[in-house]
């Protein structure tokens, strides 16, 4: 019986693992899309292209009491089977995700030749390739095959355009109007300080003059790439034989599912999860990939781990190595170890009432009064964020680093100290030195604690969406007032605020399989450090 | 002479070196114990006004020229006060230096001017000639040569031409939107003007009009909330509360006496919102009579009571909150608030009378009286959270339109003139409901698996269930609430009888296992001792399976085909989507590790002289195990589960993703709750800082935080008695 309870613990880790790294890495195959023939309740026959998403039971009494037509329903059964189907097409025939019943569908095949298209906006198309327009100009083929080849390359084509197009916004557009913002603030402190300097308000508006200027050129450039990549054009033809057009310009990607070998399709897929990592998300983070979220928690992390290292290797030397032993210091341990069970909420409060309201508050009063209202550190940003973790992990720093200071043979102290040795020269190059695996331990357990901690950023300065990375070429580079995205945080924004949960589910399981994978490496990593540093000191103390 | 000075030099440096870290070292540990305190603190300040009660603070009298007043009030900023007299002259003064800043003169001797509310800058103006006007004030800040000018504007919203409203005795006037109703009684007849689509600027368009009768003379009229009724009041305290909602056919609602027996009438008012009336009596009472509509009709109850020295003869409202000032006859000033049933300060001074001019600044911070021609007096209120009382947080309250009192957390609504409602009861029910539910799940099998795994485990397995449980601990809580939320709640909701036929199928599917595994012969099972935890996977997916089959069949046999519909109407249990059941299995989870490591270290712990001597004594393994091994070990395992209680009560994520987040107060598993914790999450991005909103979400931060602290200290102080005993045997 007890060895069950452990049984269950390691059943239920091991599935809720399973379960998200099946659900995260499936969602990247390319699964073969079916043309599905299929009866409605008024009994009339139709056609549609579907990814089969998910084999449902239902029993018979649910079906027929939410009015499920009778007439499905084998007799002699129980439970009804039903698909969960992913139709796509939304904007042009919805629902894009439906269940249809087992028994309603006639029949089931892969149709060759079918584009599968990831467009800029709407989720996904399905359809055959009718007709393919370049430059302008109709193409003569008629063939779905070679029309599905001539569009794929044209849709590396716009590929191209639309990097150049990024780098142009990203890059030079982006430049100009952090400038002209900033000499916008240079202006209003000008004016805030009181003193009439002329030649430097001249200056001013010289400089935003010549910015204004460059900025016309760049949208020149931007729209004459916009023009080139809005020449193609598309026409697909749905299963049920309606034609619709689709510019090239709004297909990210497009591929033909049913004819593709394993091999292509595996290609495919490691290319999926590649853009799934590096690409930004779009259509309200339900699409895209999770790039500014893997990096704004990365940032924070580090960040966070430059505030906590210090602070706590100083904290546990200080209780350790130079406090006085007794029930000061005790107690004091004890209240270390309690933070460490104090909920993550509570420190998020704190965060955002002490570090943005009252010292942001506070810091912009001093130091940017020319932005005001607007603030630039009184609000939740990266800086508040990571100092908030880092308080919340101190506990996991000091509790380890203190651990490892207490392994250290006094021997080896007193030896040092003997052979004339200041505290300090002890400390640096005796105890720390041998103190580093736990010191690394700890930063390690602790920078895991805070890439999954999700609860106080929700307060102190994570977004669903941020315009920028919290870094970029602008002076100062490091925006460390910014907000950013977290991937925690995506995971419970997209599974719970999203408008289409069903559309964005896959993507959730994807993002959790990830931040899983680095939690448990980084801990896995920590044990491993922990288990090796406890065989050398064996060998020490022996 | 070069060597000494060398090595001198040397340890200088050194000496600095030693000092300075000692020094860094120092401020380190200063800035731990700093940091523990600096929470606590601020968060304690940040709560502290909560307690602090309030205070009315006196400034000299401003001398003004000789006029009788009939309104006096002041603006928004708190710069400006005006003063509109009976001779119709409309002052407005400097609030600091008392310097006029203008006047205007209304031509017209004024008989009665007051508020129209919500709006705080226009007033309805009664003259002589029987005539309604309305003017609005606004203020302007113009900067000139870096000096800041005030100038005060008088404009007329609805145009200069006034309203015959007729002989008026009793008179109220509301803004609904863009409806202005104005009502207007002579003894017993009640006169309701109607304009509709009113807009500033423009002229008032021509009213619908009604008139009712009452029963008694009506000399006090109060317009309902959203005027869709009409409370009149005749001087010996009978109500006539009318429906006036479609004004062609006005319907009487309910009549009654609201005063004792004895009693007589000595003031009333109505309560922001509309939905109570101030009854104040010659006794020195004051009762809150709210308006209470449900199955057998609408109704007046007293919703709660003052009590005074001497009788109360006056009440000043604030004009955004629920609180007033009442004046007593003995000329002691106090100001209430309803909610909180807070008398929160109080002023002895006799310059109030009955008749004085007075009003309430719109901020609440400023009390303006005129009582007499020469001079107005200035207040300084300060009284920033009348809402909260100890009382109001934690005690049944009767709120204006419920029909009993109750616990209720309902903290911000659309509306203005909405009552806030701050009962922590309902949270702190929710916070231990989920802990109570996730510690259901978890204790016994984190208990029952850290026996296992520290008494009987192989050390081989043990070196990899041990790390495997604790990588457990490290799991994203934002993973596991979406795991519950997404994926859990769905699947226990079309298998509600499955899922609760895993609770039976898998212990009884596990002792039968047992029990055949003891049957086996020695031979066949000696080689797997240590590794059962491994062998009983397949028999507990087997067990979930099996769970799963039958989870049909037990619902077309004991719930009647649907076990949901079966729950509603056999139990009266309502079904959540994502409820206590969800949030225990994945909390569960979430707390299992925690207990599991701190409990098994405790088991493991126990010196083996005390297990050896015990089974040479001739006990059995089992015997040891429950007598010897568990009792020592007693103290660990409780602080193991008081550890992760604290877990459970603070975790946010799970709850917020895996519950409906309503602060409801049921019991029932299949429902939801709402926690301190995902409280906080929901609704502290969008308090107001500094609002009694934001205060009470730190208080409730406050309270997790010394909870979970008193939790976790407890908890360590056990364990290191447990450990010292350990030492000493």
């Amino acid at each position: 019986m007890n060895a069950a309870a452990v049984g269950i613990s390691i059943t239920a880790v091991v599935g809720v693992l399973a379960l998200i790294a099946y659900q995260g890495f499936s969602h990247f195959w390319p699964s073969d899309v079916q043309l599905i023939k299929f009866e409605d309740t008024q009994g009339q026959t139709h056609e549609v292209y579907a990814e089969l998403v998910e084999l449902d039971h239902l029993s018979v009494q649910q079906f027929l009491e939410s009015s499920g037509n009778a007439k499905w329903v084998e007799p002699d059964t129980q439970v009804l089977a039903r698909w969960l189907l992913k139709t796509g097409n939304r904007r042009i025939s919805p629902p894009d995700f439906r269940w249809m019943y087992q028994n309603q569908i006639s029949s089931m095949a892969p149709q060759a030749n079918l584009l599968a298209i990831e467009r800029v906006e709407w989720g996904n198309a399905y359809g055959l390739p009718v007709g393919v327009t370049v430059n302008g100009v109709d193409a003569t083929l008629t063939e779905p095959a070679q029309l599905g080849a001539l569009l794929i390359q044209r849709v590396s084509r716009a590929a191209v355009i639309r990097t150049d197009i990024d780098a142009l916004e990203s890059g030079p557009i982006n430049h100009i109007s952090y400038r002209l913002e900033r000499l916008r603030l240079q202006e209003r402190a000008l004016q805030l300080s009181g003193d009439n300097n002329l030649q430097r308000s001249n200056e001013i508006k010289e400089e935003v003059a010549d910015l204004h200027e460059q900025y016309t050129q760049r949208k020149i450039e931007l729209s004459n790439l916009y023009k080139l990549l809005d020449q193609d054009q598309l026409t697909l033809s749905t299963a049920s034989g309606e034609l619709f057009e689709l510019k090239v310009a709004d297909i990210l990607h497009a591929w033909q599912p049913n004819d593709m070998s394993t091999w292509q399709k595996s290609a495919h897929y490691i290319g999926a999860i590649g853009r799934f990592l590096t690409k930004p998300p779009r259509e309200a983070n339900t699409e895209g990939g999770i790039f500014p979220a893997i990096f704004g928690t990365v940032l924070m992390v580090l960040l966070m781990s430059l505030f906590v290292t210090p602070f706590g290797v100083i904290a546990a030397v200080y209780l350790r190595e130079y406090a006085r032993q007794g029930p000061f210091v005790r107690f004091i341990r004890i209240a270390v170890n309690n933070l460490a069970g104090v909920p993550s909420i509570v420190y998020g409060v704190f965060g955002l009432g002490f570090f943005v309201y009252f010292l942001g508050g506070n810091i912009d009063r001093l130091f940017f009064p020319e932005s005001l209202p607007a603030p630039t550190f009184g609000t939740p940003g990266l800086m508040w964020a990571s100092l908030t973790l880092a308080l919340l992990t101190v506990p996991v720093v000091i509790v380890s680093t203190e651990e490892g200071l207490t392994r250290i043979p006094r021997s080896l102290r007193e030896g040092s100290l003997a052979l004339g040795a200041t505290k300090a020269e002890t400390l640096f190059k005796v105890i720390l030195p041998m103190a580093s695996p736990s010191i690394l331990t700890g930063v390690i357990l602790a920078v895991a604690r805070a890439a999954g901690e999700v609860a106080p950023l929700m307060l102190v300065g994570v977004v669903k969406l941020a315009p920028t990375l919290p870094i970029d070429a602008n002076f100062p580079y490091l925006h460390l007032d910014r907000k950013f995205m977290h991937l925690g945080f995506h995971i419970y924004d997209v599974g719970f605020q999203s408008p289409n949960v069903e559309a964005a589910r896959p993507l959730v399981y994807a993002t959790a399989l990830l931040l899983i994978i680095i939690i448990v490496v980084l801990n896995l990593t920590a044990i491993t450090l922990r288990g090796r540093l406890e065989r050398r000191y064996r060998g020490v103390e022996s | 002479m070069t060597e000494s000075l060398l090595f001198s030099r040397m340890s200088r440096r050194r000496r600095w070196l030693n000092q300075t870290t000692r020094w860094i070292v120092g401020l380190g540990g200063a800035g731990v114990i700093g940091a523990i305190t600096l929470i606590f603190g601020y968060l304690l300040w940040v709560v502290a006004p909560i307690f602090s009660s309030g205070e009315i603070a006196s400034n000299p009298d401003i001398a003004v020229v000789e006029r009788e007043p009939v309104l006096v009030d002041v603006s928004e900023n708190g710069d400006v006060f005006l003063r509109l007299s009976r001779q119709g002259i409309l002052e407005f003064y400097d609030a600091h230096s008392g310097i006029p800043i203008a006047a205007f003169n209304l031509n017209t001797e004024v008989v009665h001017a007051q508020r129209v509310y919500p709006l705080v800058d226009v007033y309805a103006i009664l003259d002589v000639h029987q005539q309604l006007t309305f003017i609005r004030t606004q203020y302007i800040v113009s900067f000139i040569d870096n000096e800041r000018k005030l100038t005060a504007q008088l404009d007329y919203p609805f145009t200069n031409k006034p309203i015959e409203v007729g002989s008026t005795s009793g008179f109220d006037v509301h803004l609904n939107d863009n409806e202005l109703l104005v009502a207007a009684s002579d003894a017993s007849t009640i006169r309701l003007y109607r304009f509709e689509g009113v807009e500033m600027g423009y002229p008032l368009p021509t009213p619908q009009r009604q008139s009712i009768v009452t029963d008694q003379a009506a000399y006090h009229l109060y317009l309902g909330a959203r005027n869709e009724w009409i409370y009149a009041l005749s001087d010996q305290g009978d109500v006539e509360l009318f429906d006036i909602k479609a004004l062609s056919q006005p319907r009487k609602l309910f009549s009654a006496n609201l005063l004792p027996p004895g009693a007589q009438l000595t003031a009333s008012n109505v309560i922001l919102g509309r939905y109570s009336l101030l009854i104040a009596d010659s006794l020195g009472q004051v009762v809150q009579w709210g308006l209470i509509r449900d199955s057998t009709g609408t109704r007046l109850e007293p919703l709660r009571a003052f009590e005074f020295d001497t009788y109360v003869h006056r009440f000043v409202m604030e004009p955004r909150r629920k609180g007033f000032a009442a004046l007593e006859h003995n000329g002691n000033m106090t100001l209430l608030y309803p909610t909180s049933q807070r008398k929160i300060a109080n002023l002895k001074t006799t310059i109030f009378s009955a008749s004085s001019s007075m009003a309430i600044a719109p901020r609440s911070n400023q009390l303006i009286v005129a009582n007499n021609p020469q001079s107005i007096k200035i207040f300084d209120l300060d009284n920033k959270h009348p809402e909260l009382s100890l009382r109001s947080l934690w005690a049944q309250v009767w709120y204006e339109g419920y029909p009993e009192p109750r616990y209720s957390w309902q903290s911000s609504s659309a509306d203005n003139d909405f009552e806030p409602k701050f009962s922590l009861v309902p949270l702190a029910f929710g916070t231990l409901k989920a802990a109570f539910y996730a510690l259901l799940f978890a204790i016994p099998v984190a208990i029952m698996g850290a026996i296992y795994t520290a008494y009987f485990m192989s050390q081989k397995m043990r070196s990899w269930v041990k790390p495997g449980i604790e990588i457990m601990a490290a799991l994203p809580t934002v993973i596991l609430g979406f795991i519950g939320g997404l994926w859990l709640a769905p699947i226990v909701e079309a298998n509600l009888s499955s899922v609760l036929a895993i609770f039976f199928v898998l212990p009884t599917l596990l002792a039968l296992f047992a029990l055949s595994w003891s049957q086996l012969p020695e031979r066949a099972t000696k080689p797997l001792a240590g590794w059962y935890g491994l062998i009983v996977t397949p028999i507990i997916v087997l067990g979930v399976y099996l769970a799963f089959d039958i989870g049909p069949v037990l619902e077309q046999y004991f719930f009647g085909g649907d076990s949901r519909t079966w729950f509603r109407e056999v139990l009266g249990l309502n079904y959540d989507q994502r409820n206590a059941l969800v949030v225990g299995i994945i909390m569960g989870l979430a707390v299992v590790p925690t207990i599991f490591s701190i409990a098994e270290d405790a088991i493991y712990g126990v010196p083996t002289h005390l297990t050896n001597g015990s089974l040479a004594l001739g006990a059995t393994r089992w015997q040891t195990l429950v007598r010897v091994v568990l009792l020592t070990a007693s103290p660990g395992i409780f602080s193991a589960v008081m550890i992760g209680m604290g877990r459970a009560v603070g975790e946010t994520m799970i709850v917020l993703m895996a519950t409906g987040n309503t602060p409801l107060m049921d019991f029932n598993i299949f429902e939801g709750m709402r926690t301190f914790a995902a409280n906080i999450a929901v609704e502290l991005p969008e308090a107001e800082v500094n609002s009694s909103h934001y205060r009470i979400l730190f208080l409730t931060a406050l309270v997790l935080f010394i909870l979970t602290f008193l939790f976790n200290t407890f908890a360590e102080l056990v364990r290191q008695r447990l450990r010292s005993r350990y030492g000493s045997l």
